[in-house]
C-alpha cells in the first residue's frame, strides 16, 4: 500500500514538474496595442529581454503593456528579466554576457557602463542593422542617438531621455515659510531655505548617502567646475580634479549643517524618497523617472520640479539630461537567423512614436523622436513644472559618472562619499583614490 | 530474507552505481571549482566571467593585499565576533530551550516546530522583515519605544552604535531552532534507564542536567560547535540584505559579504574575491580543527 502511495505521489510530482516547465504564463494581451502594429511572425520565437524597467520604474506599466501587445500581434514570446538600474544590476548584466548567458535584446547604457559590451563585440551597431533593415530606428533623430564612448558608433535606440532636477515638497516649504527655488535662486539662497526648513522641524534634503548620492554628486561637481567642463574626468586636468574635490566637500558641508536625514549614512533610497511623500522633507534631487513614482505614491499636486540652484560658475538652467540608455540587439541574437528579425521587430515596436511619446508624456522625459508631439495638457502640478523645467533648460549635459568604469565609481559612491560626509576621509583622498582606480 | 541482504553487501557493483554519480557531481560542481578558485586567486581577473589578464605580480599579491587591507581586517574581526556570538547565543540558547522542552511531557512536538520554524524562511526574506522591524522611521522597535515613552527621537538601529546588535540578533534568532533540534535529538538518545537510576538515587533536576544530560550531550554539542563555526563563516544573505556595502561606514563587513562585493557587488575584482573565499575555507578548517582538538569527542 505504501509503495503504491509512493508511486502515485512520484507520478503526481512528475506531472506537476512537467506542467510547470512547459507552462505558458497565459496572461492575456492588453487592450492597447501600443505603437505600430507588427506583423504576425511565421515562425514564432522566444526573446529574452533585459531592461531597467523594473517594478519601481514610472514607465514600467507602459513597457509591460507594449511588449505584451507585441507578443499578441506577432505570436512571439518575451521573457522579461527587467530590474531597476543600480550598480548590482549593471554588474549582473555584464556578468551574464561574460558567462555567455546574455539576453537577445538589452536596454542598457551607451556610455562607460556599456563599453565592455562594445569592446567585446557583444552588441550590434545600428548601421549594421540598417544594412539589412533600412527602416530600423528611422523615426529617431540620429543626432540625438547617443554614441558609444568605446568606439564612437551608435548601438542603442533610446526611448526617453532623462533629466535630473530638484523635486520640491510645497507643503513642507509652505510650513517653513519658504517658496520653491526658481531659475534665479542662488546656491547661498538655497542654503538659507534649507536652514528655514530645518528650523521649522523638517528635514531639508531627502537623500541616502549610503546608497544613492549620485544625483547630488553631479550637481555639486558642476557647481564647482561649470557646465562646459563637466564631462572632464579628474584625470584629465588639475581644474577638473579641483572641481571634484570642492564638489565632494559639499557633502560634508550639507551633512555638518544638519540638512540631510539623521540616518543618511544608513538609509536606503526608498526611505529617503518616502520622506518626501510623507511630508517630512523638502527637497530631493532625482530624475524624470521619479515623476511617475510621485503620481502613484503621493498627492502630485503638492510637488513641483525646478532647477538645482547654481552659482557664478553654473547657471541653474544648465542641467544633467539627455539619452544615455537604449535598446540594443546582442550579437548572439543577431547571429541567430530565427531571432534576428524578431529582435528588430521588437525594438522597432518598443521605440515606435506611440510608445516613446506615451513614455515621454508619463515621465516628462525628453526623447529623440523626429516628430515628438508637444505636451500641452498636464494632469497635475508636478507634471507641468517638470515639463517646464526640462524644456526650459538652457543646456543639458550627460552625467560624468557615466564615463567612469563600474569599479572606480562603485567605490566612490558606496564607500567614499559617506566617509567624506562623516569626516572619516578627505575629499582629496577620495578623488585620488578614484583616479588610481580609473587609471586601472 | 537474510540471504538476500547478504547478497547485496557481497555485490559491490550496485553500490558503485549509486556512489559514482554523486561523486562525479561533487567533482564537477565542488572540487573542480574549488581548485580553479585557488588558481584564480593568483590571476588578474576583472568582472565575473572575464578572461584573466595574466598572473598577478607577484602571484601571491592578493594574499599580501589581504594582510594590509583594513576592510578585510574589519571583516575577519566581525566574522570572529559573529562566530563567538553563534557559539554563545545560538548554541547556548538552543541548549537551554532543549533542556526545558525535554523536561516537559506535553507540547514537546509543538515547541520543536515553533523553534525550528525560522529556519525554513529564506534569510533574504528575514532580512527584509527585520529591516522593517528596525526601520528608522515607523519601524516596529522605534514605534514600540515611542509608545512606551522610552525615546523621544528615533534610534538609527543601523548606525555605528547599534549595527552589531541589529545585525547579530536576527542571525542568532534564525538558527537557534536548528541547534535546538539537534540537541533535543541528542537528549532523546540518552537511555531512560539512566534517568530511572538517577531518580532512585534521589538526584535533583539540576543534578540530572549537570551530571547526566550535559556530559552525555558532549558529542552532540561538539557537532553543534563545528556547525556553528563553519556556519558563522558562511553567514552572508541576511547581513547583506540588512547591511549592504558594509554600512555604516565600512563597519559591518563580514568575510562573506566582502567576498561578494569583490566578485559580484560592483568591485569587479574576482581574483581578490577568490582569495577571500580561500581564506574563508582555511579559517573554517583551522578553527573547527582547533575546536575538535580542544573538545575531543568521547566514546561512551
Amino acid at each position: 500500500m505504501k509503495r503504491k502511495f509512493a508511486l502515485l505521489l512520484a507520478l503526481v510530482m512528475c506531472i506537476g514538474l512537467l506542467a510547470a516547465c512547459g507552462g505558458d504564463s497565459g496572461s492575456s494581451a492588453p487592450a492597447s496595442t501600443g505603437g505600430d502594429n507588427p506583423a504576425p511572425s511565421d515562425n514564432p520565437v522566444e526573446l529574452t529581454v533585459v531592461t531597467s524597467y523594473g517594478q519601481e520604474d514610472g514607465n514600467r506599466g507602459i513597457y509591460e503593456e507594449s511588449y505584451k501587445a507585441w507578443e499578441a500581434a506577432t505570436g512571439n514570446t518575451v521573457h522579461d528579466s527587467s530590474s531597476m538600474s543600480n550598480e548590482e544590476w549593471k554588474a549582473q548584466v555584464l556578468s551574464d554576457f561574460e558567462a555567455g548567458s546574455e539576453p537577445d535584446v538589452l536596454f542598457y547604457f551607451a556610455f562607460a557602463d556599456g563599453d565592455p559590451l562594445v569592446n567585446g563585440g557583444k552588441v550590434v551597431p545600428i548601421d549594421e542593422i540598417r544594412a539589412e533593415f533600412p527602416d530600423y530606428a528611422s523615426n529617431m533623430d540620429d543626432a540625438r542617438i547617443p554614441a558609444s564612448t568605446a568606439d564612437g558608433k551608435k548601438y542603442v535606440v533610446p526611448t526617453t531621455g532623462i533629466w535630473e532636477g530638484l523635486f520640491c515638497n510645497n507643503v513642507v516649504l509652505a510650513e517653513a515659510g519658504v517658496t520653491a527655488p526658481t531659475v534665479d535662486t542662488t546656491w547661498d539662497e538655497f542654503l538659507e531655505m534649507c536652514q528655514k526648513v530645518k528650523d521649522a522641524g523638517y528635514t531639508p534634503i531627502a537623500v541616502s548617502l549610503a546608497s544613492v548620492p549620485h544625483y547630488w554628486f553631479e550637481f555639486l561637481i558642476m557647481n564647482k567646475g561649470g557646465f562646459a567642463d563637466h564631462l572632464q574626468m579628474p584625470t584629465e586636468s588639475e581644474a577638473a580634479r579641483t572641481a571634484w574635490i570642492e564638489g565632494l566637500e559639499g557633502f560634508r558641508q550639507l551633512y555638518e549643517l544638519g540638512y540631510l536625514p539623521d540616518n543618511t549614512l544608513t538609509n536606503t533610497d526608498d526611505e529617503a524618497v518616502l520622506m518626501m511623500a510623507e511630508d517630512k522633507a523638502a527637497f530631493l534631487i532625482d530624475g524624470s523617472w521619479k515623476v511617475g513614482w510621485f503620481k502613484s505614491n503621493a498627492n502630485s499636486d503638492n510637488y513641483s520640479v525646478t532647477y538645482v540652484p547654481g552659482n557664478s560658475v553654473r547657471s541653474a538652467d544648465e542641467i544633467i539630461g539627455g539619452a544615455s540608455m537604449g535598446y540594443m540587439i546582442t550579437r548572439k541574437a543577431w547571429d541567430d537567423p530565427d531571432k534576428r528579425a524578431a529582435a528588430v521587430s521588437f525594438i522597432e515596436h518598443m521605440t515606435s512614436d506611440d510608445v516613446v511619446s506615451r513614455m515621454s508624456a508619463n515621465n516628462l522625459g525628453t526623447n529623440a523622436l523626429k516628430n515628438s508631439p508637444a505636451i500641452t495638457d498636464f494632469p497635475d502640478k508636478i507634471s507641468e513644472t517638470a515639463y517646464q523645467m526640462a524644456t526650459g533648460a538652457a543646456k543639458q549635459s550627460g552625467a560624468v559618472q557615466d564615463l567612469a568604469a563600474v569599479d572606480a565609481r562603485n567605490e566612490l559612491f558606496t564607500n567614499d562619499i559617506p566617509q567624506i560626509a562623516a569626516g572619516q576621509m578627505t575629499a582629496e583622498e577620495a578623488v585620488d583614490k578614484f583616479i588610481a582606480a580609473y587609471n586601472g | 530474507m537474510k540471504n538476500h541482504n547478504s547478497m547485496i553487501f557481497k555485490k559491490k557493483g550496485p553500490l558503485l552505481l549509486f556512489l559514482v554519480p554523486a561523486f562525479a557531481f561533487l567533482a564537477v560542481y565542488l572540487f573542480y571549482p574549488f581548485v580553479l578558485n585557488i588558481w584564480n586567486s593568483f590571476q588578474d581577473i576583472g568582472g565575473l566571467g572575464q578572461a584573466p589578464a595574466g598572473m598577478n605580480d607577484p602571484w601571491y599579491k592578493n594574499y599580501t593585499d589581504m594582510a594590509t587591507d583594513p576592510v578585510m581586517h574589519t571583516a575577519i574581526l566581525n566574522t570572529l565576533l559573529i562566530m563567538l556570538c553563534t557559539i554563545l547565543f545560538q548554541v547556548g540558547i538552543a541548549l537551554v530551550l532543549a533542556l526545558m522542552v525535554d523536561g516537559i511531557r506535553v507540547g514537546n512536538q509543538f515547541f520543536r516546530t515553533v523553534y525550528f520554524f525560522p529556519i525554513i524562511i529564506s534569510a533574504t526574506a528575514l532580512g527584509l522583515m527585520f529591516n522593517m522591524v528596525f526601520l528608522y522611521d515607523g519601524g516596529m522597535v522605534n514605534e514600540l519605544l515611542h509608545s512606551m515613552g522610552l525615546i523621544s527621537k528615533n534610534i538609527d538601529w543601523k548606525d555605528q552604535s547599534h549595527w552589531f546588535f541589529t545585525m547579530t540578533a536576527p542571525v542568532m534568532w534564525q538558527y537557534v531552532g536548528f541547534y535546538f533540534v539537534i540537541i533535543v535529538t541528542g537528549l532523546n538518545n540518552i537511555s531512560p534507564d539512566i534517568y530511572e537510576a538517577a531518580e532512585i538515587d534521589g538526584a535533583s533536576a539540576m543534578q540530572r542536567i549537570f551530571r547526566i544530560k550535559l556530559p552525555l550531550l558532549h558529542n552532540t554539542l561538539m557537532t553543534c560547535l563545528v556547525l556553528a563555526i563553519t556556519g558563522a563563516l558562511k553567514v552572508f544573505d541576511l547581513p547583506w540584505t540588512m547591511f549592504p556595502n558594509g554600512i555604516p561606514l565600512n563597519a559591518s563587513w563580514l568575510t562573506g559579504t566582502y567576498m561578494y562585493k569583490q566578485t559580484l557587488g560592483g568591485a569587479q575584482n574576482v581574483d581578490y574575491g577568490s582569495a577571500i573565499s580561500i581564506l574563508i575555507v582555511v579559517l573554517g578548517v583551522v578553527i573547527s580543527q582547533v575546536a575538535n582538538a580542544i573538545f575531543k569527542e568521547k566514546d561512551y
